[in-house]
């Protein structure tokens, strides 16, 4: 089966004051629909950029840099980074990108898929949901996108049936609550149904528990568990705790300095088969699973 | 600013505003022909049953031309405010969103335009063309624009980065609803409501600056609160009413706008806190 999304060889640069600095290093992976990929890494290794770089997201200059992402839309193959190469000039070592006219380029590419073929739930729940609205109110804000025949009344019930599905108690009383009101767990569900009312073919999950107590983060992590099996649907797992990656993902990429140092399924992973890469080794010992052979 | 005190003072300006709105509302209504309402049986009566505020030195009801003086600033007050909160909020939205050519000439424009001293400009635009006060208004809200622009502008560059916009960008909201809506409409109204009153209380300002001064303003036997005051200079000493009255309105309802503005500002964001 062709894959949905296709990384191939990304680069993301930045500036800083000490030079240009390379966050991600030739990053490639796959993503078969349905399929639920771990991304692994600890904080810095560029498994944040390269999420944001798949939804065309990715703020500070230059950015992407190089590689290719395909992401497949029924019998479409759209690259989302075809149109890189216009927008950098090289001359001698100097290698300098017009970043506006790309950021407007990406949008233009991105506006019809964003939504609709992918979404994002970021950490930080409590600032991902407009502070001003009710929590109802953006849920229903993204159905109204995904479903636009609907009436109003429809969409209120849709939107209390989103709620119920990501296990809020009380859905009735959160639809009318603003986010302030809830505690972080509940922001991040709610979080969670405005990105699935979306409908859309990839969800991507970056660090979703990030922040929450340790009980909170489990519920978080068996909630997603739950909506997978409820709708199989693909997607994109970031995480620097492996266990929670282990739990959701079918497959898992471990990612160091910007670069992928393993790539390998999360069963092989859980039960210590093969060859390990010596950071994934001292991951899963860390964490006190079978770490399996070094590499 | 305790709940109480943010309250009484909601409550106090809003009864000022209400007030002055009400007047402005009813005033066109109340038939008053200037030239048949001089009296020289009653001049400068004091208050009493018959004239609640007195009489002034031509024995007009200072009551009467009060409320009829409305009109000279209510409606271009309105239509100035309006104008400049929306044409503020716009300008100040693309040149804060925007990129590229279209915020430089956006960003251009504001600053052309802030240069100008206001009255100054407000003069010279009456000398040079037929004064009117919806000519007055509407330069007036033009000049306020940059303004307003600025203030939203930063708004706008400090929200683009906040994570919830980035989350309505990837869930695919409409970069018009975004702007709109949940930027504009959500997060700026208490800044527009703050700089609408403000604007509305700079047209008052004016008005009864131009119609005391005299010659660009409402010209007697129209009344204006402005050239009631001017009319009543003469006075000082023999009777208060006539100047007072109007002095004080104009005071209070600018003074009343602006706080009524910076209050009710206030108790949005307390609220949205």
């Amino acid at each position: 089966m062709s894959p949905l999304l296709s990384v191939e060889d990304l680069v993301i640069e930045f500036d800083t004051a000490r030079g240009r600095r390379r966050v991600v290093d030739r990053v490639s992976f796959d993503l078969a629909p349905g399929e639920v990929l771990g991304i692994l890494g600890e904080s810095g290794s560029g498994k944040t950029m390269t999420t944001m770089a798949v939804l065309g997201l990715v703020a500070g200059e230059p950015g992407v840099m190089g590689g290719s992402i395909t992401l497949r839309d029924g019998d479409d193959e759209i690259g989302l980074l075809s149109d890189l190469e216009q927008v950098i000039s090289r001359k001698g070592k100097r290698v300098s990108k017009n970043c506006r006219k790309w950021r407007r380029m990406v949008h233009a590419r991105m506006r019809p898929l964003w939504g609709r073929m992918m979404t994002a739930v970021f950490q930080n729940p409590r600032h991902s949901l407009d502070p001003l609205m009710t929590v109802g109110a953006q849920v229903e804000e993204s159905i109204a996108l995904a479903l636009p025949d609907l009436t109003a009344a429809q969409r209120g019930e849709k939107a209390v049936d989103w709620l119920d599905r990501v296990q809020m108690n009380e859905p009735g009383r959160v639809h009318g609550s603003y986010p302030h009101e809830l505690s972080g767990g509940m922001c991040q569900r709610a979080m969670i149904a405005v990105a699935l009312a979306r409908r859309p073919k990839l969800l991507i999950a970056d660090e979703p528990t990030t922040g929450l107590d340790t009980t909170v983060r489990a519920e978080i992590v068996e909630l997603f568990r739950a909506l997978l099996e409820e709708e199989r649907r693909s997607m994109m797992y970031i995480s620097h705790d492996i266990r929670e990656v282990l739990y959701l993902a079918d497959r898992v990429i471990v990612m160091k300095g910007g670069r992928v140092v393993e790539t390998e399924t999360a069963e092989n992973l859980r039960l210590g088969r093969g060859q390990r890469a010596d950071y994934t080794a001292m991951l899963l010992s860390a964490a006190d699973l079978p770490s399996g052979a070094a590499a | 600013m305790g709940d109480s005190r943010l309250r009484v003072g909601l409550y106090l300006s809003g009864t000022v505003v209400g007030l002055v709105l009400l007047l402005g509302v009813i005033a066109p209504f109340v038939p008053y022909d200037p030239a048949d309402a001089v009296d020289y049986d009653q001049l400068l009566q004091a208050p009493g049953m018959g004239h609640i505020f007195g009489t002034d030195g031509q024995g007009r009801d200072v009551a009467m031309r009060l409320l009829k003086g409305t009109e000279a600033f209510f409606l271009p007050g309105l239509m100035a405010a309006a104008l400049a909160t929306v044409f503020g909020a716009l300008c100040g939205a693309v040149s804060g969103y925007a990129g590229g050519w279209l915020r430089g000439g956006v960003l251009g424009t504001m600053q052309l335009i802030d240069t100008l001293p206001r009255l100054v400009f407000i003069i010279l635009v009456c000398t040079i063309l037929n004064p009117s006060i919806y000519l007055i208004a509407f330069v007036a809200a033009v000049l306020f624009v940059p303004s307003i622009a600025t203030v939203i502008r930063r708004r706008v560059e400090a929200l683009g980065s906040e994570d919830y916009i980035l989350a309505h960008v990837a869930h695919g909201f409409r970069p018009v609803r975004i702007l709109l809506y949940h930027i504009l409409w959500l997060q700026c109204r208490p800044l527009l409501i703050r700089q609408a009153t403000y604007v509305f209380g700079y047209v008052l300002f004016v008005e009864v600056a131009l119609s005391y001064l005299g010659d660009y303003g409402v010209q007697e036997p129209d009344p204006s609160w402005g050239n009631m005051v001017a009319q009543a200079r003469g006075l000082r000493g023999v009777s208060a009413w006539p100047w007072a009255v109007p002095a004080v309105a104009i005071v209070v309802t600018i003074a009343g706008f602006l706080a009524f503005g910076n209050l009710l500002a206030r108790a949005d964001e307390e609220e949205v806190r």
